[in-house]
């Protein structure tokens, strides 16, 4: 083989400049092995085109070697220690490495910044935590309290209604006290006198027993009159429209009240 | 970049990659992302995505040192021919054909606006190659920046296969008189 004209023949630079086929590539390395020439002009087309392409200088971005580090850094043996201590090389000219420490040290500096990054997201996971629970207790403690709130509104409500019928100009106010024996109870009739519609206010009754329940009766010409048994309405209770009446009684009577009023169980009365 | 004061021979260098030494990475970065990154350029005009190309560049390098030869070449023939794979490797991609589409798509309306592409005709080895002669610089454009086979040339540029190789090979000879020193 002619090796001045393999050499002339443009292959070496296609190898160097990965353009020669895989035939043409095992040929020429077995070449360059037997023959220093074919050696020697492969290294000098590589030197110029590597001249030339590091004459073109155009930095890349910074940050991209920051985040090839970054993407590295499990791979690198060398810990930060090793790096200020710098491989000891053969002829290694004066000054120190004085760029790879000050990278070292950069490198050093986001590996803390990266671990105090950690920290805070664990730290601030716990509070989100913490957080949420609070939030939690303090949503049920509201919902109870919004419950509560309703019930008072409710109350509230019934009471001022109830200070409304009282408070009636028109209200025709019957006092009825405890018969004799049962001077301790009290009760307030409120007597429409446009409407003759009839309140009554349980100012002091005991509690009706299991099965009894409270019944008005008006008094008219002597004779008892139903005016409706006392549910357990909050306040005052509207009863039914009596049009005249001397008196008025409540007694205790079986639930759903009497035709008419058992008269041993009469807790007040009270006269018009 | 500051400076490195240390300086490698081209087998220390070699030999404190395949110990996986992160000076040495550094070192191989600061030293020759330069020249890398404009080979990525010449292939891809695109900033954002040579950008990236070089970050897959330096990773090839190295997680691949363990089969760099030095017998077969020098480590920088070596690292630049990983270069330029990368790079029309990318420039071959669907996902780039796509985003050329529609950047041609966005430059015609909005030529006057500074485009992130760079001129690359400019750049090192390709400013050379501008100056062959027009039969060897379309010749070397293809195969070399652009990564056609020399079948694909042939069909493309409806020249016999055997011209495109006699052609090619005159080219680069012209190449290697006008890189000497």
């Amino acid at each position: 083989m002619d090796i001045k004209a393999y050499i002339e023949s443009g292959v070496i630079e296609s190898y160097v400049l990965g353009l020669a086929s895989p035939d043409e590539v095992s040929e020429l390395e077995a070449l360059s092995i037997q023959h220093g020439e074919v050696r020697a002009a492969i290294d000098a087309f590589a030197e110029s085109i590597q001249r030339q392409a590091m004459g073109a200088n155009i930095a890349p971005p910074p940050e991209i070697k920051q985040q090839l580090m970054e993407r590295l850094a499990g791979d690198f043996k060398d810990t930060a220690a090793a790096a200020v201590a710098p491989p000891k090389l053969s002829a290694l000219p004066g000054g120190t490495a004085n760029g790879k420490v000050v990278r070292m040290v950069s490198f050093k500096l986001w590996r803390n910044v990266a671990a105090a990054a950690v920290i805070l997201l664990v730290v601030s996971a716990a509070l989100n935590v913490y957080y949420y629970k609070n939030y939690a207790q303090t949503t049920s403690k509201y919902q109870a309290l919004l419950a509560e709130r309703n019930t008072l509104q409710a109350a509230n409500d019934n009471y001022h209604q109830t200070l409304n019928i009282i408070h009636d100009s028109v209200m025709q106010i019957v006092r009825m006290p405890g018969v004799p024996g049962k001077q301790n109870n009290m009760a307030t009739v409120y007597w429409d006198t446009k409407t003759r519609d009839v309140y009554v206010y349980a100012n002091n009754l005991q509690q009706a027993p299991a099965g009894k329940q409270y019944q008005l009766w008006a008094l008219v010409d002597g004779k008892p009159v139903d005016a409706g048994v006392i549910s357990d309405c909050k306040g005052i209770c509207k009863m039914k429209n009596i049009g005249r009446a001397q008196a008025f009684a409540i007694t205790l009577e079986n639930e759903g009240g009497s035709p008419s009023p058992t008269l041993t169980a009469m807790y007040v009365l009270g006269k018009v | 970049m500051p400076e490195n004061a240390v300086k490698y021979t081209e087998a220390e260098l070699v030999a404190f990659l395949k110990q996986r030494q992160q000076s040495a990475f550094g070192y191989l970065y600061d030293n020759y992302s330069s020249s890398l990154y404009s080979v990525i350029l010449s292939i891809i005009a695109d900033r954002e995505l040579a950008n990236d190309v070089l970050q897959e560049v330096f990773v090839k390098i190295w997680r691949q040192i363990e089969t760099y030869d030095a017998s077969k070449g020098r480590l920088f023939t070596w690292m630049m021919n990983i270069t330029r794979n990368a790079s029309i490797e990318t420039l071959r991609s669907k996902g780039y054909q796509n985003s050329q589409q529609n950047r041609e798509l966005t430059d015609t309306v909005y030529e006057s606006v500074g485009s992130v592409s760079t001129n690359t005709d400019n750049i090192g080895l390709k400013k050379l190659v501008y100056t062959l002669k027009p039969d060897y610089k379309v010749l070397v454009e293809l195969a070399y920046f652009q990564g056609y086979t020399q079948d694909e040339i042939s069909k493309l540029l409806d020249i016999p296969l055997g011209t495109v190789k006699t052609r090619l090979r005159a080219a680069l000879i012209q190449l290697r008189e006008i890189v000497k020193p």
